[in-house]
């Protein structure tokens, strides 16, 4: 319960418990004085009564008449006029009227108006003792309209009090709010520093503190940050043509060889330019330098007009490109285009063409193939073509051709998305410092029936080729919230998303409106895994993102990390919970790098998980590089 | 020997059949010790003389009760209330009055009700009696005692100081009777300034 809450509760009981005290004590003063007030009334009315009896000189039906009288003009409940003998004279009484009170007052409040007596005297001697009562219907009547106005003024009075108690401790515990939040935001490793222009000492103090620590911990970020981007440019860029270094390639590799690849493969183009000693002899390094930068210009410009190529420089005379979903008799026009291009570059600097050329080989590649495998057939394939002197030769993929045609798969798939036949798997996310599984990531598999079960990288590579991926994901996205697994019930979970699924336009739309009905029955913890590529971008979609899974409780993670960005800053404004990359993203990690990377994660509150851990050995190497969260096969091997 | 025997234990007898509180003094001598200390020796001289005079009259009629308590305390000086106490009216108790020595006619009325009530009279008879008196055209107050409930009172007064029947006492128009103890059943307050008085006498103000 908030404090706030806590104090305006204990502030109105005792207003309450002081009001009703104050309402007691002055209802009990009200009775005793109207119980006084009875018997005053009825002494002076005996005392005044006494002596004009006095003046009757003993006339019994003149003192009764002058009682009578006296009785109708006043609030009386008797009149008693007895001798000195003890014998009742006269007596006149009326009888209770309290029609105007409730009963539960009258047996609530026990009135008794005390009797008054003086002496009667005619001269000298003494007629007897007149005793007055006054009346106690009165007493009730105003003791009860004293009553109604007490509650009303204590009523109003306690209105008034719980306004103006309500306001003070707004103004007094306002700091509070700040305090409140900005430890909310410390939580979810937001770097929020308040103002400490705070009135109360304590709350200026705690602020104080707080923004002392969010400010220690967003320096350990900031730190972080430019280190990391300073290793990662000193890592992966060359420096002289700018373009992407061999290490660079080799982390980007995986995101192209893995069975849930957006493509199915394509071509690597590989250059060397042979004579490069010569050049240097010929026209000195500087301008050997700009000469490389020149056909780094001619590369970059021809691969970007294609979808997620890639050009690096592997070596001092080497460069590669790989273009995805592109054919060899495409990639003869490329290549014949840049063959072209650099054979005019070098004879811009006047060099001796058969000594200084470039040599051009076009290998395809498969998202099955090793990293190793897709290297020796560039290789091979530079090799033909250094050796055939036409500079170009063609290493095809053996076995290329799928089991299934697309035709086929297009069915099975379209089956499963009106059937919703794909079944969740799970794999474990485990900590091998502990032990202990941390998270469960999400899988599914393609049912067509109890004997024919397509993993998740086997169905999604076709569906990626089929356009069919995105039903899929959102099938899933429908299956996990309308119908959830009962495994997942309290558990952590993280659901990949790909990032073509999160850039169609209907996306967003689809998974607010999925949220606004489900998410808060949802019995499981959920975390959405963005790619690295869409979330380092940092875009309004990615913001929007962002608001509707903190609105949802929805935690983020961010996968296929290589570091590849610009500024981390993005890492702060998304504060994703993990960030998942390859096991050799780490384990090939420049140790500083590396301890950047952990130094701007850990001031974040961001895990760093290794994918693709499928060894005990792999295990073991990325302990020593400190990385204990991994995914994959050596989760099932690690002994608990 | 046997008829002094008797004698003695008639003597004792009688002794303890005059009142039950006779055995105790009227001012006791923690109160009177009080008293020294305040109105000094001579206040203390009055008061055993008061005590003596009291302790005489135990065994004689109510009649000569009346006349030695009247007698006593007449002796003292009539002093208004102003002078004394600053005030216009105040019932003083019995121990200021006499430790004063000096009082107006309330003090008087006062002093005399309570030693005749030691002196085993049924207070009843006894009746505070605010009156006129054409001598002096201002009010006044006399102490009145009525051996029955309808016979003529006698006047107990500090001005005209020996007893006479009302009838007496063409220069006394009664105006008022107050008798404390026949009013005292009805409530627990009677007259405000008897209560006052009352409760002071009780404590023992001096």
């Amino acid at each position: 319960m908030r404090l706030f809450k806590q104090i305006a509760i204990l502030l109105t009981i005792f207003l309450t418990i002081l009001l009703l005290t104050i309402l007691t004590l002055n209802f009990q003063n009200a009775s005793k004085s109207v119980a006084e007030r009875l018997y005053e009334d009825a002494k002076n009315t005996a005392t005044s009564l006494s002596l004009s009896l006095g003046t009757a000189n003993g006339n019994i039906s003149v003192m009764s008449i002058m009682i009578d009288a006296n009785f109708d003009s006043g609030h009386y409940g008797y009149i008693s006029l007895v001798d000195v003998d003890d014998e009742l004279i006269h007596i006149i009484k009326k009888t209770t009227n309290t029609h105007d009170v409730p009963q539960w007052f009258i047996d609530a409040i026990d009135i008794k108006a005390p009797i008054a007596s003086a002496n009667v005297s005619a001269g000298w001697s003494p007629i007897g003792i007149l005793n007055v009562q006054s009346d106690v219907s009165y007493a009730y009547i105003q003791l009860y309209t004293i009553l109604k106005s007490l509650f009303v003024s204590f009523t109003i009075l306690a209105i008034i009090g719980l306004i103006v108690l309500n306001s003070i401790m707004m103004i007094i515990l306002k700091p509070l709010e700040k305090v409140h939040f900005q430890a909310e935001a410390a939580v979810r490793n937001e770097f929020i520093i308040e103002d400490t222009n705070i009135f109360t000492t304590e709350f200026r103090d705690v602020v104080i503190g707080m923004n002392t620590m969010v400010l220690k911990a967003k320096t350990m970020f900031d730190k972080g940050n430019e280190e990391f981007k300073k290793y990662k440019e000193l890592e992966y860029t060359d420096e002289v043509t700018k373009l992407k270094n061999r290490k660079y390639f080799m982390n980007k590799l995986p995101e192209y060889l893995k069975t849930d690849a957006s493509s199915l493969g394509g071509i690597n183009i590989v250059i060397e330019i042979t004579g490069l000693i010569d050049a240097n002899e010929a026209i000195g390094r500087d301008s050997v330098d700009k000469l490389l930068f020149n056909i780094a210009s001619i590369l970059s410009e021809h691969s970007s007009q294609y979808k997620h190529s890639i050009v690096t420089k592997m070596n001092a005379a080497e460069f590669f490109i790989l273009i995805p979903d592109f054919t060899y008799e495409d990639g003869l026009v490329l290549v014949d285009s840049i063959s072209t291009l650099i054979g005019d570059s070098i004879e811009d600097y006047e060099l001796d063409a058969s000594k200084v050329y470039s040599s051009i080989g076009i290998s395809e590649y498969s998202y099955k193939d090793r990293v190793g495998v897709l290297l020796a057939r560039t290789d091979s394939a530079l090799t033909h073509s250094k050796y055939l002197k036409n500079n170009k030769y063609l290493e095809k993929v053996e076995n290329k051709s799928e089991v299934m045609n697309n035709d086929k798969w297009k069915n099975i798939i379209n089956n499963a998305l009106q059937e919703n036949a794909f079944s969740l798997t799970l794999w474990n996310v485990l900590n091998t410092k502990n032990k202990k599984i941390i998270y469960n990531s999400i899988s599914f598999t393609l049912n067509v029936d109890s004997k024919t079960i397509y993993s998740f990288g086997q169905f999604m590579l076709p569906a990626n080729q089929l356009s069919l991926s995105n039903n899929i994901y959102k099938n899933i996205l429908n299956m996990l919230f309308k119908t959830p697994d009962k495994r997942l019930t309290s558990t952590t979970c993280s659901l990949k998303l790909s990032y073509d699924y999160l850039m169609l336009d209907d996306t967003y739309k689809e998974m607010k409106n999925l949220f606004t009905l489900y998410a808060s029955d949802l019995p499981f913890k959920l975390i959405i895994e963005l790619p690295d590529k869409l979330v380092r971008k940092n875009s309004k979609q990615i913001k929007q993102y962002k608001a509707l899974f903190e609105n949802y409780k929805i935690n983020i993670g961010i996968g296929e990390f290589i570091g590849e960005s610009s500024d981390y800053q993005y890492l702060q404004d998304l504060r994703p919970i993990y960030i998942k990359a390859d096991k050799d993203f780490f384990i090939n990690q420049d140790e500083k790098a590396l301890s950047s990377l952990r130094l701007m994660t850990e001031a974040g509150g961001i895990s760093l998980i290794a994918t693709g851990v499928n060894n005990v050995k792999i295990v073991n190497q990325l302990s020593k590089k400190d990385i204990y969260i991994i995914q994959g096969e050596a989760t099932d091997m690690i002994k608990f | 020997m046997g008829i002094i025997k008797v004698i003695i234990l008639l003597s004792v007898l009688s002794k303890s059949l005059v009142s039950s509180s006779s055995n105790k003094p009227y001012v006791e001598d923690v109160l009177l010790d009080r008293i020294t200390k305040k109105y000094k020796q001579y206040a203390k001289i009055r008061f055993i003389k008061l005590q003596d005079t009291l302790d005489k009259t135990k065994r004689i009629s109510e009649l000569r009760k009346l006349k030695m308590v009247n007698d006593f305390y007449n002796k003292v000086r009539y002093t208004s209330d102003k002078k004394i106490y600053r005030v216009s009216d105040y019932w003083a108790t019995p121990y200021e009055f006499l430790g004063k020595d000096k009082g107006d006619c309330e003090d008087y009325v006062i002093s005399k009700y309570f030693a005749l009530e030691y002196l085993g009279i049924d207070s009843k008879k006894l009746f505070f009696t605010y009156v006129k008196s054409s001598k002096f055209k201002e009010t006044h107050m006399v102490l009145t005692y009525f051996k029955t409930p309808r016979a003529e009172p006698l006047i107990l007064d500090n001005i005209n100081s020996k007893i006479f029947l009302a009838s007496k006492r063409k220069d006394l128009i009664p105006i008022y009777n107050f008798n404390p103890k026949s009013l005292k059943k009805s409530h627990k307050k009677v007259h405000k300034k008897w209560d006052i008085l009352y409760y002071n006498f009780k404590i023992g103000k001096i």
